[in-house]
């Protein structure tokens, strides 16, 4: 399984959600401190098939930290409360709020925890945050006592607990240390002295039995240093003051959870439980040419302290006086020596044969292309039995594959503010309300509608805005007061409003006259036969169908480009190719995407096109179309979710997704997206709506266009940027020195393609230039991410042929899995600029009286072609971003009035012509962003 | 590496040209992707000591512009603490493919000569520049004493 859930759901998630810069700040300083005189008791009835461990550790503020044996000072335990308790929530360390846990005070007493924060109890300025799922009794005590603690001990110098039953564990205790202290650096005017040395204590604890030769990694710690700190009590502790090396147990534990890995400076684990007790020195010593491939071999705990000159670390290094005085003495000896963050404790930097530079994480025997960040608050690397290496969040108890990052933490920040907007979001999308139909159809429906506006009307007291029923339906109230919606044309009952489906476009069409039928040929052209003469025809018999020239589908063209013919098409090839019987997907809330991938995975495909039966677990609710809407729509928001590492945003801007080229680090991505093809095939087969939609170039792939070089403008503009310099220059003069053949990074690693066979020797001259655009375009377009297509469209293809969606084109196909949002135009007007045109030139002022007369479509049509999606930002017109950050809507005066509108969708930009009538702009727009191809934007 | 013989090249160009206010240029053999040099501006209160700067260029160079860092400390409007400077010559918006890495070293010289202070990095010394300018060649010229390198006169035919 890659995705590792965290199965155990705990209770305290919420509690360990709560993160604050503040807590952290503060946290950062003490725990070693704290740590050194913690011990922890794990009930004897530990659920023992939780997998969640509780790293357990405290913090508290400055030196207030009373040294072992003194009384409790009550103002300073007061004192503390805020901060502990936030600490230990941002560390995530879980605090349970749960009833039975207790929390023992040094014996002295005990005090059912509330439900609140405030779980966390404070003995002598010692915190102990706990997770009752694991230890539902949490004892504390002095160090001086540890021979009254019948359980497990922990010496004091000890810093963490944790425990774990069948995944490995590879908790990495350092790393809440050091990213605490490197945000303390910051804010804290101590930092040198304090964070230098602290930085430098980490742990590792692992459980595995597969990885078991790693247990002699060991870690090194020097907390010697906190004598400087002034941040330990003032006695000084000489427990800390010592060497604390973790050692990593045995497996032989595993099966019974157990409190472990407590060690003190010399290396001594304990506990009553179980025999946990490893010689880390002793082991690390006997191991020492697990290193040898190293330049440093790692024989002593203070190895670190060596690593760190290598890696230019400045900060590392105890004495150094400032960070940049180092750097810049090491500069002259390591000239890739980067103004960055310091790497981790335990990380190392190298280079290849290369000359590549890379990342050697010692404690996970791993190496890295990517320059590692410390661990976030909260995070832990662990090793799953395959001996893989993930990272676990304990904030928001997930996991993921990939090392987390400022950037991609800010993503899945911004993924999660997403989700409380998604079911709301949800229940806004449409596609054609009535009132699009009469624009479009108005002779016909109208006079249908008029007929039957009778008993429609029943129920419209409580009518919405979405308008009248299309017509022929009538919408009824069950006795309990449920709406249900009657189709009397086909004399069918649904629980869905027809108007929100999009399915209506099919059906809705005026009757055909009498003994005329619809069908579809092998391709899935519709055509008409008429059994009284016994002829078929592709014209379509009704009055009021569109006349005029024939397009490639052998209806009137103006018909056929409709995007309501287009989807009415697919509609009926979906109805017709139905299948009977429902499908039941019972899925958790908690554990949506698991479930979900599970169940869709090991249907057949074809099955997937039964009709659905969504169930939430524990929820009451049959499944009528609302479940179903709900369940697309949140699945769709989670597989985005950035810690799957699957999708990415398109150029941390808007709101389209595009496949993550690093997909790679999850190891059955291809799994998972052929999963995710399958899941947006049933979106559209089911007529269903998806949170986000994807970049136009990926609906492009999806529909087997071919992507030219305006595509990439929407998904690396600087990138397209050059390409077009070198198209428009002549560069055989400007010494380029370009060949074809090309590298980009994948997590710091570069890699390298020929354009073409041979290519690093042939030289992109004036005469060769188109050939090597088109081939760098297609290279760009598909660099990374060309296997994980496949795999989505193989998921696809199972359960809704491409060939059905041959008649859209990308922008109709964002419309039909995203739906329309009614769009405030004017918000839009509001937060529009204008480059060499005025809020008052005429040409503005026509725009905006297109834009308010047309429909809705149009207007989604019309924002898609500038912005590249039909989607408004939460936040409305004001959160429109570009690719670079925040950009409003811009209307700029560009080129003649002959030209047609063109747009850029990165920056948000329309160039508008200065058309010299209103009707004039009108056609020119409309065909604009009608025509996908060509012209319109290139 | 595709950026690599573009770069070679213009390192072979850059060290035959020698020019006299970029000098020590350091490339690791194996990774052409890191330069550093010291430059060594005309004006005062710069004219007195060196300063190294390390340009960064990316895989995708030159369809992407390079990066340039102050390595040593400076006290200039356009350049913050971090040592990290804006010049537009290789902003998104301007960058083509055909800037060669001299042009982008020359224009940095000129920013350090003449500071912008309408687009700054660093709002008060911007300020300090526009308002008083006497304290601000005061102060940046002693800071350049204290953490700028030294000039050699052999290091300007050095390379």
């Amino acid at each position: 399984m890659s995705f590792i859930q965290n199965t155990n759901t705990c209770k305290c998630s919420h509690l360990c959600s709560v993160s604050s810069n503040d807590a952290v700040s503060n946290s950062s300083i003490l725990n070693g401190g704290i740590r050194a005189r913690m011990r922890f008791h794990e009930a004897k009835h530990a659920v023992a098939s939780s997998t969640f461990h509780g790293t357990l550790t405290s913090v508290s503020q400055n030196s207030t930290y009373n040294s072992g044996g003194e009384q409790v000072n009550a103002n300073k335990n007061n004192q503390q409360i805020d901060s502990v308790t936030s600490n230990s929530l941002s560390n995530g360390h879980a605090i349970s709020p749960a009833d039975k846990s207790f929390v023992t005070l040094s014996g002295r007493s005990t005090a059912p925890l509330s439900t609140s924060v405030s779980t966390s109890g404070i003995v002598d300025g010692r915190i102990v945050s706990t997770c009752t799922e694991q230890f539902p009794k949490v004892c504390v005590s002095e160090s001086r006592n540890i021979s009254q603690l019948e359980q497990s001990t922990i010496l004091p110098g000890t810093v963490g607990i944790s425990r774990s039953d069948q995944l490995t564990v590879n908790t990495d205790i350092c790393s809440h240390n050091r990213t605490e202290q490197s945000i303390s650096n910051e804010r804290n005017s101590r930092t040198e002295s304090v964070t230098g040395p602290v930085s430098d204590s980490y742990g590792t604890m692992r459980t595995d039995q597969d990885t078991n030769p790693l247990v002699d990694e060991c870690i090194v710690s020097r907390v010697d240093q906190f004598r400087n700190s002034g941040l330990t009590d003032s006695q000084g502790h000489s427990q800390t003051e010592q060497s604390v090396v973790f050692t990593l147990p045995d497996g032989s534990h595993l099966e019974q959870p157990t409190v472990f890995l407590m060690t003190d400076g010399r290396g001594i684990a304990r506990s009553d439980q179980s025999s946990i007790l490893s010689m880390g020195e002793t082991r690390r010593i006997s191991h020492p040419e697990q290193y040898t491939n190293s330049t440093t071999t790692r024989s002593n705990p203070r190895v670190i302290q060596r690593v760190a000159p290598l890696t230019g670390q400045t900060t590392m290094i105890p004495g150094q006086s400032t960070q940049s005085e180092s750097s810049i003495a090491l500069a002259d000896v390591d000239p890739t020596n980067h103004s960055e963050e310091p790497l981790p404790p335990g990380w190392e930097m190298r280079y290849d044969i290369y000359g590549r530079r890379y990342y050697v994480d010692h404690k996970t025997r791993s190496t890295s292309w990517e320059r590692p960040q410390p661990l976030p608050p909260g995070w832990e690397v662990r090793r799953d039995p395959r001996g893989r290496i993930y990272y676990v969040d304990h904030n928001t108890r997930t996991t993921t594959w990939q090392r987390p990052n400022t950037e991609r933490l800010q993503h899945f920040q911004h993924w999660q503010g997403e989700r409380q907007h998604v079911v709301q979001q949800g229940n806004q999308r449409f596609l054609y309300p009535q009132n699009i139909d009469i624009d479009i159809d108005k002779n016909n429906v109208h006079g249908n509608q008029a007929a039957i506006a009778g008993p429609s009307t029943s129920v419209v007291d409580d009518d919405d805005a979405l308008g009248p029923l299309p017509a022929g339906w009538e919408r009824r109230k069950q006795p309990e007061g449920r709406v249900y919606y009657v189709n009397h044309k086909n004399r069918t009952t649904q629980w869905e409003d027809p108007r929100t489906q999009g399915q209506e476009t099919g059906i809705d069409e005026p009757p055909l006259p009498d003994g005329w039928e619809i069908r579809l040929t092998e391709d899935g052209v519709r055509y008409f036969v008429d059994h009284n003469t016994r002829t078929t025809t592709f014209q379509d018999p009704r009055p009021g169908a569109p006349k005029g020239p024939k397009g490639i589908y052998r209806v009137p063209r103006a018909y056929e480009r409709s995007f309501r013919w287009k989807l009415s098409q697919f509609r009926f090839l979906c109805q017709t190719n139905a299948l009977p019987n429902h499908i039941k997907i019972s899925v958790n809330r908690q554990t949506l995407f698991e479930d979900s991938y599970h169940q869709i995975m090991n249907a057949e495909a074809f099955a997937l096109r039964r009709r659905l039966y969504i169930i939430f677990k524990g929820e009451e609710g049959l499944d009528y179309g609302g479940v179903s809407s709900e369940w697309f729509f949140l699945l769709s928001h989670e597989v985005l979710n950035p810690m799957y590492c699957l999708f990415e945003y398109a150029n941390k801007s808007n709101y389209s997704l595009q496949i993550n080229p690093a997909s790679y680090v999850n190891p059955d991505h291809l799994q998972y997206f052929k999963f995710i093809g399958r899941f947006i095939a049933m979106a559209l087969y089911h007529g269903r709506f998806i949170y986000s939609g994807f970049t136009m170039p990926f609906y492009k792939r999806m529909l087997n266009k071919k992507l030219v070089m305006k595509d990439i403008e929407s998904i690396d503009p600087e990138f397209y940027k050059s390409l077009v310099w070198i198209k428009e220059n002549n560069i055989d003069e400007c010494g380029l020195e370009l060949y074809y053949s090309v590298d980009f990074e994948i997590l710091g690693q570069v890699i390298h393609h020929e354009l073409k066979e041979g290519g690093d020797k042939i030289r992109v001259v004036e005469d060769n230039k188109e050939d090597y655009i088109r081939l760098m375009t297609e290279w760009r377009m598909t660099r990374g991410i060309e296997d994980q297509t496949k795999a989505f469209l193989e998921g696809f293809n199972s359960v809704v042929p491409l060939e059905w969606l041959k008649y859209f084109d990308e922008r109709e196909l964002e419309l039909m899995l995203c739906g329309m949002q009614e769009i405030d135009v004017e918000d839009w007007q509001r937060n529009t600029i204008y480059r060499h045109y005025t809020r008052n030139s005429k040409q503005i002022l026509w725009f905006w009286q297109f834009v308010t007369r047309t429909d809705s479509e149009k207007r989604a049509r019309l924002l898609q072609f500038v912005t590249g999606t039909c989607r408004v930002p939460v936040g409305g017109f004001a959160e429109l971003m570009g690719s670079n950050g925040p950009q409003r809507f811009c209307i700029e005066k560009v080129g003649k009035d002959t030209w047609l509108p063109r747009s850029h969708t990165c920056f948000n930009r329309l160039d508008l012509p200065p058309y010299k009538s209103y009707d004039q702009l009108v056609e020119k727009l409309n065909y604009a962003i009608e025509e996908t191809e060509g012209f319109g934007q290139e | 590496m595709a950026a690599t013989r573009r770069l070679q090249k213009e390192l072979g160009d850059l060290r035959a040209s020698a020019m006299k206010n970029f000098t020590n240029i350091q490339v690791d053999e194996s990774n052409i992707l890191t330069w550093q040099g010291l430059i060594l501006p005309d004006n005062p209160p710069y004219n007195k000591g060196a300063f190294r700067i390390e340009i960064n260029f990316p895989a995708e160079y030159p369809f992407k512009p390079p990066r340039i860092n102050f390595k040593t400390k400076i006290y200039h409007p356009n350049v913050d603490e971090k040592g990290q400077v804006c010049l537009p010559i290789i902003s998104a918006e301007n960058w083509k493919p055909a800037t060669k890495t001299d042009q982008v070293v020359q224009a940095l010289i000129a920013l350090v000569n003449d500071p912008e202070p309408e687009h700054p990095l660093r709002a008060d010394l911007a300020e300090e520049f526009l308002k008083d300018r006497k304290k601000f060649l005061k102060n940046a010229e002693e800071f350049t004493k204290k953490h700028a390198e030294k000039r050699r006169e052999s290091s300007s035919s050095n390379e």
